[in-house]
């Protein structure tokens, strides 16, 4: 188990560092400051490669090319290009707008959507904060990005904005129950919150995809459904609230959102690889991340070819499908769990 | 107590899903549309007034700036208003390319329509493919008239360029792509549960309302009433043909959207037909130079793409008209958006505003 | 089965996504311009045309502007042909309204600009009005020579009319 490729430059740096300074608690706290940054680096990255990759993935399944000019032929460089000219482009802060709470909401909404990192075990051993109860932790913080929306929503003065604040509420609150329940049967079958417990509960391709394919797949909806991608992208709907949140926002401030926009969408991949595909469980030719690597991009790969492929739904059926199908199908899913785990004497 | 307050929502002009530049005032009470008031005039270019300023040969390229989309079909209305007011007979040969140009320019209003209902749903993918298909009929609009928009082809007692083998070929390649573009639009729209749930039952019209709103073209068809000039009049070589009239049964977007496909189906029937029967002659007939009209008045319908377009003429004898006024079916047709959306939600208005399919440059003229 | 659509609407992106790309790098690869295709500016040669102005008076919205000069024998020349593709409804009546065929379109249709100044485009290059300058002086040359001929022949006879007519002849010139 701690034979890791991560945890061992982990642990060869915390010996190095304790035999310089003579300090355990120093080097501890380096370590720490190492897994931020490393965290921090990686949401970068995946902002970087993920916008990349949409527009990519977005102009082949519409036959179209992509970007192709800035870095080759490929477009490579495409997301420096987007970088800078979100950087260069003028802070407007609309006028009416509640100026502290406006300034904020985009700064907040980045917290719990990096904060949730902290829990995800990319390898053996490689996980910043190992608490048992990862997965409350996990829920209960990334659930706290409905306040920023709303808070940009409602500072904005704008009517587009605050339709999309009160969408946002309605979908994250409605989806947060069966995506809960959802993963109430794996927390079931392993006994542990603790997230490395779930991934190796998987350990010899017992994939919870195929013991618990319902789960999967109510806990993908309600995870698009989170990260407000199409087919629930009511919150940013742009033929009905234009960007909903996010109209007013522009330069830097609207980059914050998108960085967001795509932790969050990572974080949704990498929930669903961690719960459902084994982790960083796989064949041991290519170390343990390799596999959660690929595992999260094939995830991120799905959810965006659902957002090219499918229309959006409206308010009332999004809401209704929640709670009237989703939510009912998860009970289900427990209580089947249940029963075949006391019939077959597990418990 | 429950104390509901209804706010008022502006949409449009710079509204990414009003069709151009329609401004639409929607009273909500939360996402529910009470009443939606569309303002027109912002694309107003006083068209009525500047063909009279010019003679009728000079104000046919105007036509084409009305719904740009189907410019074919304006030039169609044009042409035969002044024709039937200066009693030109134009030739057989002539006719039958009108027609085919028509058909060709309704499906291609046709395929923006469901692009933009898709692309209002959210689902761009499905815009993209109907606007990669619309391209190969411009493809063909290209070659016989050196355009890709404001055809200017149909012109007063014929047409302007001979329809060419090779753009009969590209006429013939594009007739075998309709089933297979319809068939990928039934797999990628039509089948798809989330698209139907958003238009099933929404913003439905009883034939009598529609009726009474004089809605014409596919919007009134999708009620059921099974109207259609080139039927009911069968002008031109329409009576020549043998193609039915698609209808629906609810009135809602999804007739609407039914409708449409149905009618690129016979479209693409009528110009098979025309293709076998062309018969060989003349493209224009003979137009004099300066085309006085004897003094009169004419009002000429033809069935445009989305619905009866009609050119009231009046001559006073000159080369100039006296009077120019037309009936534009978009206009008219924007008359059902308030009945369409009273009730709906936000997402809901869209996609009425895209199923009525209004083309700004036709409704402020 | 729900979810049957949604999976075979999958089933064509997805086909997309491998497939052939319908667009192309366009400044790169352009489409062919059609034969008849109306777009740019207006060519023309000078040498051809007879300034008849049939063209400024097809055009439905004056979008054309011309200026003619008369040479020393009476025949009309285009000294300035002013084609404002501002007001230009690329309709193509001007074209069919030319009844020695010179008036054609260049099918640059990349002509976009960005002031208004751009908009005007003179189908009569400068180099153009030089040979025109040119030849209405030889034009002129060749009259007065002529004119100073006839001048001569009459000079036998009725010498007074003869003469006069010679300096009407020079002063229109």
């Amino acid at each position: 188990m701690e034979k890791s490729l991560l945890s061992g430059i982990a642990r060869w740096i915390h010996g190095e560092i304790s035999t310089l300074t003579g300090s355990p608690l120093l080097s501890d706290l380096v370590l720490i400051v190492i897994g931020i940054a490393a965290l921090l680096g990686i949401i970068s990255l995946a902002a970087i490669v993920f916008t990349y990759a949409e527009r990519k993935v977005c102009a082949f399944m519409q036959m179209r090319l992509g970007p192709n000019r800035v870095g080759g032929r490929f477009g490579l460089l495409q997301p420096v290009a987007d970088m800078l000219k979100l950087m260069s482009k003028e802070d407007i802060m609309p006028a009416g707008a509640d100026k502290v709470l406006w300034a904020l909401s985009p700064a907040l909404l980045f917290v719990p959507a990096a904060l949730v990192y902290a829990f995800f075990p990319f390898d053996a051993g490689a996980v910043l904060v190992d608490v048992n109860v990862g997965v409350f932790l996990l829920l209960a913080i990334s659930s706290q990005a409905v306040l920023p929306f709303l808070m940009g929503g409602y500072a904005s003065n704008n009517k587009y904005s605050m339709i999309g604040g009160f969408r946002i509420v309605s979908q994250m609150i409605s989806y947060e129950a069966p995506l809960l329940f959802s993963l109430l049967g794996i927390l079931m079958i392993t006994g542990s919150m603790r997230l490395e417990d779930i991934v190796l509960a998987q350990q010899g391709g017992h994939w919870f995809l195929f013991l618990q394919p319902l789960a999967f797949i109510i806990f993908l909806i309600s995870a698009i459904a989170e990260t407000n991608r199409t087919p629930f992208d009511l919150v940013e709907g742009e033929s009905e609230i234009i960007a909903g949140p996010f109209t007013e926002y522009s330069g830097m401030r609207w980059a914050l959102f998108f960085l967001a926009e795509y932790a969050n969408l990572l974080t949704a991949a990498i929930l669903a690889t961690t719960f459902f595909l084994g982790g960083y469980l796989g064949p041991s030719f290519l170390p343990g991340f390799v596999w959660f690597t690929l595992k999260s991009v094939a995830m991120v790969f799905l959810i965006m070819w659902f957002r090219w492929t499918f229309p959006r739904t409206r308010v009332d059926q999004m809401l209704s499908f929640s709670w009237k199908a989703l939510l009912p199908l998860a009970i289900l899913n427990v209580f089947l769990t249940g029963a075949i785990m006391y019939a077959l004497d597990l418990v | 107590m429950k104390r509901t307050e209804t706010y008022l929502l502006n949409m449009g002009p710079q509204h990414p899903s009003t069709h151009g530049v329609l401004q639409v005032k929607l009273t909500l009470d939360g996402e529910r549309i009470q009443r939606a008031e569309p303002v027109l005039g912002y694309l107003h270019r006083g068209i009525e007034k500047l063909l009279e300023s010019r003679t009728y040969v000079q104000g046919l390229p105007y036509t084409d700036r009305l719904d740009y989309i189907s410019s074919m079909n304006n030039n169609f209305g044009f042409a035969r208003a002044v024709e039937e007011l200066a009693r030109l007979e134009v030739p057989r040969r002539a006719e039958f390319i009108r027609v085919i140009m028509a058909e060709l320019n309704r499906i291609n209003s046709h395929l923006i329509g469901i692009g933009t209902l898709a692309n209002d749903l959210g689902a761009s993918t499905g815009m993209l493919c109907c606007f990669r298909d619309r391209e190969y009929i411009l493809d063909i609009f290209n070659e016989v008239c050196g355009a890709r928009q404001t055809f200017h082809y149909i012109r007063i007692g014929g047409v302007s360029g001979e329809f060419t083998d090779k753009a009969r070929a590209l006429t013939e390649s594009f007739l075998a792509r309709v089933p297979r573009f319809l068939a990928e639009y039934d797999k990628l729209l039509t089948g798809n549960e989330i698209f139907r749930r958003r238009i099933v039952g929404i913003s439905p019209m009883t034939p009598e309302e529609a009726l009474a709103l004089n809605m014409t073209g596919p919007n009134l068809r999708a009620t059921g009433v099974a109207r259609d000039l080139r039927k009911i009049d069968a002008y031109s070589v329409y009576g020549e043909f043998d193609f039915d009239i698609p209808v629906g049964t609810h009135g809602d977007n999804w007739d609407r959207y039914i409708v449409k496909l149905r009618e690129i189906k016979e479209s693409a029937r009528i110009i098979r037909q025309a293709l076998d029967k062309m018969p060989e002659g003349a493209i224009m007939a003979k137009v004099p130079r300066v085309l006085k009209p004897p003094a009169g008045e004419v009002y000429s319908r033809t069935e445009g793409t989305r619905g009866e377009l009609g050119f009231y003429l009046v001559s006073d004898g000159t080369p100039k008209p006296y009077r120019v006024h037309i009936r534009r079916p978009s206009f008219v047709n924007m008359q059902g958006l308030d009945l369409m959306c009273r009730g709906m939600l936000i997402g809901d208005s869209v996609s009425a505003y895209s199923s009525i399919d209004p083309i700004m440059g036709e409704v402020d003229c | 089965m729900f979810g049957k659509g949604l999976l075979t609407g999958m089933g064509v992106t997805i086909k997309h996504f491998f497939g052939k790309k319908e667009t192309f790098c366009y400044p790169e690869e352009k489409l062919p311009v059609a034969e008849g295709f109306r777009g740019g500016n207006l060519t023309m040669d000078w040498r051809v045309c007879i300034a008849c102005q049939l063209c400024a008076m097809a055009c439905p919205n004056k979008a054309l502007e011309l200026k003619v000069v008369t040479d020393a024998k009476k025949k009309r020349h285009m000294e300035h042909y002013i084609h404002k593709t501002g007001r230009c409804l690329f309709c193509n009546l001007c074209v069919e309204a030319c009844p020695v065929h010179t008036l054609q379109w260049d099918k640059n249709f990349a002509f976009s600009s960005w002031n208004k100044a751009a908009m005007t485009h003179d189908a009569v290059s400068d180099a153009d009005r030089t040979d025109l300058k040119e030849l209405l002086a030889n034009i002129e040359a060749k009259a007065k020579a002529e004119a100073a001929e006839k001048a001569k022949a009459a000079a036998e006879a009725p010498a007074a009319p003869a003469k006069q007519q010679a300096d009407a002849k020079g002063g229109e010139a």
